[in-house]
């Protein structure tokens, strides 16, 4: 048996979020057992190798990184790697964790940050991904990026026109996605600057709904990429893409400004895929009794007075679990659902104490 | 040019159909539908431009769109596949041609004028091409090799070795029973009307035509019984 | 190189631009960034691959977990069945279907027996090698006539082309039409010795198919057309127990030769096509209206589009041959192909045929419905005066799988109503034309005395005795 339910809580997921979490309770003197599923910490920055974060700029692995040693150095916390909780029994104050390693632990909180999956480019089969070799997603247009060189993998060919495409796996009920993905715009416009720095004489285009550069990041990403780096944006929704008998790939389109029809030739094709819920939500949900909200991400407990609670007291909720979530926010969150579980099992030792 | 409160009486009709809003929920103004849609290569005929101009509820370009654009979609349904909104263009375009026909707009009719032939067929026989429609005078465009083998129509299609394919003025032969079954279809469900009320001469060849089988079927019936 | 500001983000730049919130050096020389000062990711190769496997890894579309907001009106049709609104029309082990997987990965049953045909009035009236071809093929399996499969008179059109080509009709009617043809398919065995429900409906045409579809959405959904259609088939006589009769499924021809294309490959076939170059053109009607029932296999293009005409092109071993306007409609149009030609023509020229011809080098192309089949059969010849002077043979692919499992060209396949040139992709597949064009007059000698020759015995069309 691991842990004292009087000052322990378990952590489950160690992303951005859950690694925010685990060092905010451990700063605060409690001690936090992390459960993390996969056998290296650093959740999907890591995991699925991303190259520069936004805004910051900073390789992944150095800024998550630096999160993980935090983590990993720290002499009160408790990490399980390839590991998951299969049992989740008590109370607040007093819950006991059954781990897949035959380990229990005992905890007086617990905090989701289980973070999200991929959306799968295979599941928007017009859109050429597994049909055409030149048709990438944005994480594998990031490893491109961090190899140094951009290049046609059909080929090896320097692409003269590489088209990224906007929403793919988001805002889009004909496949029950009906979510903003929330990044995609500002990670899409920091990669076509990373692409036409690497390889000056590929043009990008970028084909869009709406651009949601939110906050600060409209001057910095959306227009400096067109004012600096020169990316197109075409305000249209590709419809299919085919190849022609050339090898190069076509695009259909709407330019909806123009207001007609186009189709369009393209070297590389990049979806700008979205966050889906975790798919282990179901597993997750029925393991923890928390609740899933209608597009199956983890249920928000009322948010004014209950800030990152979940439906069950004393099981809190921090990052892209809750909804696709920024990388900075999901830290923010992970701070504040460790806040949150701290001050529960201060409440409960009060009470104890009478 | 009809009047606003008309044209307002059209958009109603449009939107009280029951599948309105089924094929409309709203639009991202993506132009995926007009990306995909074979009229647009051609005509100028946007799918995008209908759902906007139901969506935002411009009685006087909905009134317009009507009288043309309307009748240039293909009715292929890409748009509806495509769309993430879930919206069918196209579905809401057959709405919008029912509404033309009810109210019987003069470019309905003269839209489907060249198109009698195939509801004359279509009303008459439950069939919608036949043999001897596809003759070559009828499609000079279609050019001289129409058929690979010369000879009489008749002769040619008993050689299809399939019993209810040797007809010449149906595609398939359709018994006396089925046909007037049909018939109380289109009486039942408002169909001969707007026949009548889109074109008057056609109305009455196909209302005679129909008449003259229902006594056929009713002459047989009889010798069935006496049988 | 010294840093400057024209790297993304303002990563390397000095003085205001480098207070971005979350800025840090790591490289030891306060520089970060692409170009260059390109840094690795520190990522092995191996690494690399993994972090990336996830989206190589060809995870099964049909793992897609829609939860409850993509409906599969078939449950709600079963949910009506129980509440005793309408009878299902089953499929039974007698039809011995065979299971496939649709765009979301949900079950269809394909009966492969017992079918009614349920025709289609564009491919008996103008493409008769079509419906032929099938049964000839259903014959050669060794299907029974009047037992197995059943071509009667008393089937109309769906009406479903005048409807989408001149907007007269309505949902009322198409919903009378479907629910009569298909009582008539429910109750069809009945007169030749058999119980209610023995011959399930094929449907030939791709429109008919689409249209169906949706009208049985509508039927399910909708009391109050479910109401006013019943007043209509009461008055037909075409109501089972006061009840509507709605099929289990609604299947389209083709799905019954994806499902058969093994058996026909290995039992009928007789002429190598493994030099044929085939290019498809599967119906809009069939994988875009009401999209998600069409059918999607992992091993047939990936499961990517539609597996239907290039799984029985591959089945009997052609090459099929992608090209990029795959995706794009025919251009029939319904009422364009009758009053608006120049539509049609242009635009299956430059669309379809042109395309096929250029870019795939196509020795012919399939489609599985009627209008395409036609749209782009008849409008090659025209093409020479807008200076598209393109040819490529079409039609179905059970036309296509009927040539390789030897039948007639002109006997069967019907060839003589195509206006393509068909006759070089038979010679290519080494039929001579002209021989079998002459046995074929010699033929139509016979037919004049009436001596014809019937894939069934005619008096099964009219409910006559096997």
């Amino acid at each position: 048996m691991q842990g004292d339910a009087s000052d322990t809580v378990l952590v489950v997921g160690a992303g951005p979020a859950g690694l925010s979490a685990a060092a905010s309770i451990a700063a605060a003197g409690f001690r936090p057992v992390v459960v993390e599923k996969e056998d290296v910490l650093g959740g999907a920055p890591i995991l699925s190798g991303y190259a520069k974060l936004v805004p910051s700029g900073e390789w992944a692995k150095d800024a998550i990184g630096r999160m993980v040693a935090r983590v990993e150095q720290d002499a009160s916390t408790t990490v399980f790697k390839g590991t998951k909780v299969t049992g989740f029994e008590g109370e607040p104050g007093d819950f006991t964790a059954t781990l897949s390693n035959g380990e229990h632990v005992k905890a007086g909180a617990a905090i989701l940050a289980t973070g999200f999956t991929h959306f799968d480019s295979i599941n928007k089969p017009e859109w050429g991904f597994g049909t055409y070799e030149d048709v990438l997603t944005t994480t594998q247009m990031e490893q491109m990026v961090a190899g140094g060189k951009i290049f046609c993998p059909s080929d090896g060919r320097v692409p003269e026109r590489v088209a990224i495409l906007l929403c793919v796996g988001s805002r889009d009920r004909q496949i029950g996605r009906e979510w903003c993905s929330k990044i995609c715009c500002t990670v899409s416009t920091n990669l076509a600057m990373e692409i036409k720095e690497l390889s000056p004489t590929t043009d990008v285009f970028i084909y869009y709904m709406d651009i949601r550069t939110f906050g600060l990041y409209e001057d910095k990403f959306y227009w400096k990429s067109q004012e600096e780096f020169k990316t197109k944006f075409v305000k249209a929704r590709i419809a299919e893409v085919t190849t022609s008998g050339d090898g190069r790939l076509l695009v259909k389109g709407e330019d909806t400004l123009v207001k007609r029809p186009i189709v369009i030739p393209f070297d590389i094709v990049v979806h700008a895929i979205g966050m889906d819920p975790n798919e282990d939500n179901p597993e997750i949900s029925k393991v923890f009794g928390v609740g899933l909200e209608k597009h199956g991400f983890i249920d928000r407990a009322e948010f004014y007075t209950s800030t990152c609670g979940t439906t069950r007291r004393g099981v809190f909720a921090a990052g892209s679990c809750y909804a696709p979530e920024t990388i900075d926010d999901s830290i923010s969150q992970g701070h504040a659902a460790a806040a949150r579980a701290i001050a529960e099992l201060h409440a409960l030792a009060r009470k104890k104490a009478g | 040019m009809a009047n606003y409160a008309e044209m307002q009486q059209i958009f109603d009709d449009i939107r009280s159909d029951f599948r309105y809003d089924h094929e409309l929920n709203g639009c991202l103004n993506c132009g995926v539908c007009t990306a995909t849609c074979p009229s647009a290569h051609f005509y100028d005929y946007s799918p995008r431009e209908i759902v906007q101009l139901l969506w935002t509820e411009n009685v006087e370009q909905i009134y317009d769109a009507m009288q043309e654009k309307i009748w240039a979609c293909a009715q292929c349904m890409t748009c509806a596949a495509r769309c993430p909104f879930k919206n069918s263009p196209g579905g809401l375009v057959a709405i919008m041609r029912e509404v033309a026909i009810a109210r019987g707009l003069q470019s309905a009719k003269d839209v489907l004028r060249p198109f009698g032939r195939v509801m004359l067929k279509l009303i008459t026989t439950g069939n919608q091409l036949s043999p001897d429609m596809i003759q070559p005078d009828h499609f000079p465009d279609w050019g001289p090799n129409i058929q690979k083998v010369e000879g009489d129509l008749k002769v040619l299609r008993k050689a299809i070795p399939v019993k209810t394919l040797q007809t010449v003025d149906t595609a398939w032969e359709v018994s006396l029973k089925t046909s007037v079954e049909m018939y109380t279809i289109w009486e039942m469900t408002g169909v001969l009307k707007s026949l009548e009320m889109m074109d008057e001469n056609l109305f009455d060849v196909i209302e005679d035509f129909i008449d003259e089988k229902k006594e056929d079927y009713e002459d047989w019936l009889e010798e069935q019984d006496e049988d | 190189m010294n840093p400057t500001d024209n790297t993304p983000g303002n990563h390397n730049a000095n003085g205001d631009g480098a207070t971005k919130p979350g800025f840090h050096n790591t490289d030891g020389q306060g520089i970060a960034g692409h170009g260059s000062f390109f840094q690795e990711t520190n990522l092995s190769r191996e690494e690399a691959v993994k972090a990336t496997d996830w989206v190589r890894k060809h995870v099964d579309r049909r793992t897609v977990d829609l939860g409850d907001r993509m409906d599969d009106i078939r449950e709600h049709m079963w949910e009506l069945e129980r509440e005793g609104e309408i009878i299902v029309h089953r499929i039974t082990d007698a039809h011995k279907p065979m299971t496939v997987r649709t765009l979301f990965g949900w079950e269809k049953k394909i009966p492969t027996n017992q079918l009614w045909h349920h025709k289609s009035c564009g491919q008996c009236g103008n493409i008769p090698g079509y419906p032929t071809s099938l049964l000839w093929t259903m014959n050669q399996l060794g299907m029974q006539p009047g037992r197995d499969y059943l071509d009667e008179t008393d089937q109309t059109s769906c009406t479903a082309w005048n409807y989408h080509g001149s907007g007269i009709g309505n949902v009322e009617s198409l919903a009378a039409v479907f629910l009569r043809n298909f009582h008539q398919a429910y109750i069809s065995g009945k007169q030749h010795g058999f119980d209610a429900g023995h011959f399930f409906p094929l449907v030939h045409c791709g429109t008919s198919f689409g249209n169906y579809k949706e009208i049985r959405k509508y039927l399910i959904e909708s009391a109050e057309l479910r109401e006013k259609v019943k007043k209509i088939l009461g008055k037909l006589g075409r109501l089972v127990d006061g009840k509507l009769v709605i099929p289990e499924e609604i299947v389209h021809y083709s799905e019954w030769v994806h499902v058969m294309r093994n058996r026909i490959a290995s039992e009928l076939q007789k002429i190598d096509v493994s030099n044929i170059r085939v290019t498809a053109h599967v119906a809009c009607h069939y994988y875009k209206m009401v999209h998600e029932d069409a059918v999607y296999d992992a091993d047939v293009l990936g499961g990517n589009r539609t597996a239907i005409i290039t799984s029985v092109a591959q089945a009997l071993g052609a090459q099929v041959i992608d090209y990029s306007t795959w995706y794009d409609c025919c251009g029939f149009g319904f009422r364009h192909i009758i009053s608006e030609r120049e539509f049609t023509r242009s635009f299956t020229m430059d669309r379809k045929i042109r395309v096929a011809r250029e870019e795939a080098n196509a020795d012919v192309m399939l489609a599985n419905d009627t209008g395409c089949v036609t749209t782009m059969d008849k409008n090659q010849w025209i093409g020479k005066t807008h200076e598209q002077n393109f040819q490529v043979p079409i039609m179905a692919d059970i036309q296509f799988a009927a040539l390789a499992c030897g039948a007639d060209p002109f006997k069967i396949v019907q060839l003589q109503w195509h206006a393509s040139p068909c006759e070089d992709l038979v010679e290519k597949m080494g039929i001579s034309w002209s021989e079998t064009k002459k046995r074929f007059q010699e033929y139509l000698k016979e037919v004049e005395q009436g001596n014809i020759e019937y894939l069934y015995n005619p008096e099964l069309a009219y409910g006559g005795a096997q």
